[in-house]
């Protein structure tokens, strides 16, 4: 569990720190993107085992970006992390392995971290 | 000298302002007494060619006896001079046996007592209007010299005859169009269609002096409830003939009379009834009947050429008015829809817009909201706080909680709708979206081959996600064959290896199958091989399979196609229908 290597995408710069800070207090090894094109380059150039990404980002959204990431990497695991509920409704979200709703207690996401790093060893 | 009063008489009468039966009456009278005949009778010609006793002058006995009963031209004496227009003449050596009717035999009793008789044809150069009947009780038969003032006489009374005959046609004519004049007024009229047919019914049934009139409309209607419209009496055993009239007039498209004879009467009065059913056609079609009801004032009424002509007019007359008013109601009827769909989906985009406006305002409020607490929740954890300090934080912390889930339910608001789960027929699924692709010219190259199981049950699930499901199959085989190949779909009804019942649905190509390195991406989210595709067809079709609770197997014979066998769960139990 330890020394995993996790890419927070978020254009909220506070809960990128947040996510951060409580991720690394699990023991994570955590990146940061604020962007959809900074975190395919990430992507590209780094192994990740888990990226967490935002869906409504400026530029390219979440699921646009959760598209190019799986193109780069079938395997990749993305874990969606928003604010809305809805998309656990739309199609295209299905593509990601889990959808967590955006929240301050951190409980929930840390779970469906620790559960889809557990399933892919 | 005596001649020439007479006939200034008669012409006199003739030309006054008198009712047409007071001067025929004077006339005959005229002629009775001062010729010295005991009856003086005339027979007139109908329209329907008949022969009526319809005048005589006052002492006549016969008139009651010949007036019962009409004869046909060409039959017996008088219809014998109706036809050929020449007059006979009778003394006491040949009285005519009976008048030109058989059933004229009452007058067998009476007719000893005349000896001289003369028929004379009632006409002018060109038509017959009836015959002049003069009997004498003289022994000497019918004198020269009135021979010839009877002929004069008879031309005076057939030229009163024309006039009034005319008189009566142009009489008929302008209360005709009057009748259709208040009619088009009616038609034209910007009433409720129900108001409309109830003033063309009082207004025939007034105009042409009938017991009722009504309107039965076979024609949907909206918001009118009844399709029957009268005025007048129209009940009972009356009112089950008039339905009776109504089938036939339509059946026969075109106008129809009925003699209906009333026994069942309180009053112990018969009623004859005389009928007459006309179609409202348009186009050649039945929209409606006219039934128009006459009360016969006797025996003798003939069938009325007049009305039947009459009923039909007023029934075309009215047909294409008829036919505006219902066609502008049923487009009032439409439009109003309209609008008030137009309305409510103005109404239900503002509510969405306002549902997604509501949503943005809380996902940005969600952000710093998460913030707040998530470090204040470190906060509380990083530093020891006091007791005080620590319930401080926790009480934001829950605060921020309870804003947290209100957004929540917020941002639900506006999600889309969960599957609709209901019982569907896979082979109809399946026949119409065969039929939407086949409809389309660029599957002229795909031969369809279907086998599909007609015992197959009810399948719980959504049927508009699993329409989506067979046509992403369907469509990648038809992409697989480049448009040329054959494509055969086969449902089944079988049971798995734990015995559970369930369907297989299979879809075969021979599109050369996939190639085996990548077959095991190909339920994979955005992977395609295709230039244009999204690589979510197959994705999707596997989440929704799986979601009902069954399975996509694969069979690929590389050179030759592949087959995509779907497995669905029959669940007997539709209440228990969350799977």
């Amino acid at each position: 569990m330890k020394n995993k290597k996790i890419l927070i995408v978020d254009d909220e710069e506070n809960i990128r720190i947040l996510f951060k800070e409580e991720l690394e207090d699990e023991g994570y090894a955590v990146d940061l993107a604020s962007n959809g094109f900074e975190a395919i380059e990430k992507v590209k150039n780094n192994s990740y085992d888990l990226v967490v990404l935002d869906i409504k980002m400026p530029g390219i959204d979440g699921i646009q970006t959760l598209n190019e990431i799986k193109k780069i990497n079938t395997n990749q695991p993305v874990i969606l992390c928003s604010a809305y509920g809805e998309f656990r409704q739309d199609f295209s979200s299905w593509a990601s392995d889990a959808y967590v709703v955006k929240s301050a207690d951190t409980k929930e996401l840390k779970q469906t971290i620790a559960k889809i790093l557990t399933q892919n060893g | 000298m005596k001649t020439i009063q007479l006939l200034g008489e008669i012409i006199e009468i003739s030309n006054s302002n008198l009712e047409i039966n007071s001067r025929m009456q004077a006339i005959l009278n005229i002629i009775s007494h001062r010729m010295e005949f005991e009856e003086v009778l005339v027979f007139k010609l109908d329209k329907d060619k008949r022969l009526t006793c319809s005048y005589a002058n006052e002492k006549s006995r016969l008139y009651p006896i010949v007036n019962k009963y009409r004869c046909h031209i060409g039959e017996g004496v008088i219809g014998t001079v109706a036809q050929k227009r020449v007059p006979q003449y009778f003394n006491h050596n040949d009285i005519p046996p009976r008048f030109g009717c058989i059933f004229f035999n009452e007058l067998d009793d009476v007719m000893y007592n005349y000896r001289s008789f003369a028929f004379i044809p009632v006409s002018d150069d060109s038509f017959l209007y009836g015959v002049l009947v003069v009997i004498s009780r003289s022994m000497e038969g019918i004198k020269d010299n009135d021979k010839i003032l009877l002929a004069i006489i008879a031309r005076e009374i057939g030229g009163l005859l024309k006039t009034n005959d005319l008189l009566i046609n142009s009489k008929k004519r302008i209360s005709e169009l009057v009748t259709l004049s208040e009619l088009g007024k009616i038609l034209t009229t910007n009433l409720e269609p129900q108001t409309i047919l109830k003033n063309t019914v009082f207004t025939i049934a007034k105009a042409l002096n009938a017991v009722f009139a009504s309107i039965n409309i076979d024609w949907p209607i909206p918001k009118m409830e009844c399709h029957r419209f009268v005025y007048g009496n129209l009940n009972g055993s009356l009112a089950e003939i008039v339905e009776d009239c109504e089938k036939q007039a339509i059946q026969q498209k075109k106008t129809i009379t009925y003699e209906y004879y009333n026994d069942n009467n309180d009053l112990q009065v018969k009623k004859i009834y005389s009928l007459y059913s006309s179609p409202i056609l348009t186009k050649n079609k039945a929209i409606g009947v006219l039934t128009i009801g006459f009360l016969k004032p006797g025996k003798n009424f003939y069938q009325n050429e007049d009305m039947l002509y009459i009923t039909t007019t007023i029934t075309n007359y009215i047909a294409n008015g008829l036919e505006n008013i219902l066609l502008s109601t049923k487009l009032k009827e439409v439009i109003k829809e309209l609008n008030e769909t137009q309305k409510r989906v103005i109404e239900q985009e503002k509510f969405k817009s306002l549902g997604e406006m509501m949503a943005n305002i809380a996902h940005e409020i969600k952000n710093p909201l998460v913030v707040i607490g998530g470090f204040t929740k470190r906060l509380a954890k990083k530093v020891n706080l006091s007791q005080t300090e620590n319930r401080y934080a926790n009480i934001i912390v829950s605060e921020v909680a309870r804003l947290e889930s209100i957004l929540n339910d917020v941002l639900n608001y506006v999600k889309e709708p969960p599957p609709i789960l209901d019982e569907c027929n896979i082979n109809a699924c399946i026949e119409d979206i065969l039929y939407l692709f086949t409809s389309d010219g660029s599957w002229e190259g795909i031969k369809i081959t279907k086998d599909l199981d007609p015992s197959l049950p009810l399948i719980l699930c959504d049927v508009q996600q699993m329409k989506q499901v067979f046509i992403n199959m369907i469509l990648n085989s038809f992409e697989a064959m480049n448009g040329k190949g054959e494509i055969t779909i086969q449902t089944k009804n079988i049971a798995d290896d734990e015995n559970h019942p369930q369907i297989m649905i299979s879809i075969s190509d021979t599109g050369g199958g996939i190639d085996p390195t990548i077959i095991e991406n190909i339920f994979n989210p955005f992977f395609t091989t295709k230039e244009k595709g999204t690589g979510l067809g197959l994705a999707i079709s596997n989440k929704i399979v799986k979601n009902i609770g069954g399975r996509i197997e694969i069979e690929n014979i590389v050179g030759k196609g592949v087959t995509f066998k779907i497995y669905l769960p029959v669940n007997k139990n539709k209440n228990n229908g969350e799977v």
